[in-house]
């Protein structure tokens, strides 16, 4: 397969950490609608899948809770594929050095950097989380930047989509 | 992190044990050169599932008790299972054992594959971490990454997912997998396992420091074959025991610096015991398939091990194992088995353990004659292990007293991670401190 694809990464019953399958959801109701071609959108609980979910796609959107440091609910969107700069250690969720619990987003990221498996052009969406809490739903800021973190996945399907025949 | 005392010991203290799954930390204190105190602290919160599993339907601790780990969630699955079915008097056809053991031959895979590569193999050579031993070894991790995807692939075959899989039921499962699935997965199975053989060669390669475990070591031993999914306790000392006696041999106690309750045997008086790939191996060497056998003479093991350091060949050994099981389990698959049996409730106890990928995991629960659960108790491998971890750190800190922190924090964790101690199970994980003399 080739195309877009947009995984929301995290744990549904981990608090904030569900927001990227939120926004997973959010941006296929949005891809349905707007008839964007050839994108697929998926929700995973594990990062290490990364590697084998982005063979042959292109562009790839990420979509996970970071921690940054910024207020509650900031969506960031960075640049991070084998055309961009490597990730700064700590600068998204725990890299790995933390166990396989904390193997996160940045980990994976590194790793296919380093295996030379990185999609072209790979895009993080990252919400600033508040809690992790077991049960706990979304907190209120994580909640309310769901759809502006969906619009910025879907800018960049639009970017692709207006590059390609309808 | 380190700092001097104030009576002039000397303290380190990790706050963050890393590679190890799960949240803990370790405390190592030292007076006049001598190690005074070890401590293995798992803060990670207790997590209550024994208290929030009573009330609630026998059917559901499958799927519930999965949740208490994201890698050995087939471990809990199937531990619950044997031991509700035990409660309700309900013996389930040798086809569902066999489907169990093939579905629980995916997450050792995928356990062992991680642990091995991704974790532990770091270590051994002089790397922070997988991201930057693949920069300089990227054939390893990348055989690595396939060994694990076969894992994950069989657990979603028969799982239905490859983490906390959804076919599991009390009774059995809600569908087998077609023979046909089955069969066109073999090529697969047998490409990872041309990749386990070579990885036991290359784990038998690394360097290993001299540690030799005095410890009890306690498995369990099916009629047949390695222990997997099932069998009765057995144990170095000669003890034997059925599954339903753990309660009477297996004592649970609270330490005041760890989350994790920790456990004896038989009283404690023959210290520390061992659950996991090593006593599994010493304990059930000969039931080993010929191959695998081959395999880890050909990496010098013997028909025992108790270095714990040389864990990793065991494992590599075990996923030599579990890739011929899942190989001998589909060609003996006749595919026409009915995917579960019944299970009536009726008040009772039932007892169930089977061997995650890091140690026995004991269940028992009680049942009224509705099938609610009024009492539940789960005992994780890595609580078992928590003393013999604390005393393999006392033996070697003693070695490592001219090490300086950051060295000696490295060396502590090479050593906790010889048992890929799954924290979060156990929580019901690691940080340093040291604190010197």
């Amino acid at each position: 397969m080739t195309g877009p694809l947009v995984v929301g990464l995290g744990r549904a019953d981990r608090g904030d950490d569900a927001v990227g399958g939120a926004v997973a959801r959010a941006v296929a109701r949005r891809v349905e609608a707007a008839g964007l071609p050839g994108v697929l959108v998926v929700e995973h609980e594990d990062p290490t899948a990364l590697l084998d979910l982005w063979v042959g796609r292109d562009p790839v959107v990420v979509v996970d809770a970071v921690c940054s440091g910024t207020p509650p609910g900031t969506v960031r969107r960075l640049e991070t594929g084998a055309r961009a700069s490597r990730l700064q250690e700590g600068a998204w969720s725990a890299t790995g050095r933390g166990g396989t619990h904390a193997f996160g987003l940045a980990a994976a990221v590194e790793l296919a950097r380093a295996l030379h498996r990185l999609p072209a052009r790979l895009v993080v969406v990252g919400i600033e989380a508040v809690g992790f809490e077991y049960g706990a739903p979304l907190s209120g800021p994580v909640a309310a930047a769901v759809p502006a973190a969906a619009e910025e996945v879907v800018s960049v399907l639009e970017e692709v989509s207006a590059d390609v025949p309808r | 992190m380190s700092h001097k005392l104030t009576d002039g010991g000397h303290v380190m203290h990790v706050g963050t044990l890393a590679r190890v799954e799960g949240e803990g930390a370790m405390h190592i204190e030292l007076r006049d050169g001598q190690v005074t105190d070890v401590q293995l602290r798992i803060y990670e919160p207790p997590r209550f599932y024994e208290a929030f599993l009573r009330g609630r339907s026998y059917t559901e601790p499958p799927d519930i008790t999965a949740r208490i780990c994201g890698i050995c969630p087939v471990a809990y699955q199937m531990s619950a299972c044997w031991a509700i079915e035990d409660a309700c008097g309900v013996a389930v056809p040798e086809e569902i054992r066999l489907m169990r053991r093939l579905l629980y031959c995916g997450e050792w895979i995928e356990s062992h594959a991680l642990h091995v590569f991704l974790l532990h193999a770091p270590d051994f050579l002089g790397y922070d971490g997988a991201i930057e031993m693949a920069a300089d070894h990227p054939h390893v991790v990348e055989r690595g990454l396939r060994m694990k995807r076969a894992g994950n692939r069989l657990m979603e075959l028969v799982g239905g997912r490859s983490i906390h899989p959804v076919n599991v039921k009390v009774g059995g499962f809600y569908r087998m997998p077609d023979l046909a699935e089955l069969r066109a997965f073999r090529p697969v199975l047998e490409a990872a396992l041309d990749d386990a053989l070579e990885t036991v060669g290359l784990v038998a390669g690394f360097d290993f420091p001299d540690l030799e475990q005095p410890y009890e070591y306690v498995s369990l031993r099916p009629p047949a074959g390695y222990p997997i999914e099932s069998g009765s306790v057995v144990a170095s000392s000669g003890a034997a025991f059925e599954v339903r006696d753990f309660p009477g041999h297996i004592e649970e106690f609270h330490v005041a610096h760890s989350n994790a309750l920790h456990a004896s045997l038989d009283g404690g008086d023959r210290g520390p015991y061992v659950v996991g790939p090593l006593a599994r191996y010493t304990l059930n060497h000969d039931r080993l398939s010929p191959l695998a056998q081959e395999a880890a003479a050909a990496a010098g093991l013997g028909t025992t091990c108790r270095n714990p350091f040389r864990s990793i060949i065991v494992r590599a050994v075990e996923l030599v194992e579990a890739y011929h099981e899942a190989l001998r389990i589909i060609d003996g698959w006749s595919g026409s088995a009915a995917p579960s049996v019944k299970v009536p409730a009726r008040a009772g106890e039932g007892f169930g353990a089977s061997e995650a990928p890091r140690g026995v995991l004991f269940h028992r629960y009680v049942l009224d004659d509705s099938g609610l659960i009024k009492d539940a108790q789960i005992v994780p491998p890595t609580s078992q292990n928590q003393p013999s971890i604390e005393a393999d750190l006392r033996t070697l800190v003693q070695g490592w007293t001219g090490l300086d922190d950051h060295a000696l924090q490295h060396r502590c964790e090479h050593a906790i991670r010889n048992y890929d101690p799954c924290i979060s199970c156990a929580t019901h994980f690691l940080d340093l401190t040291v604190d010197r003399a």
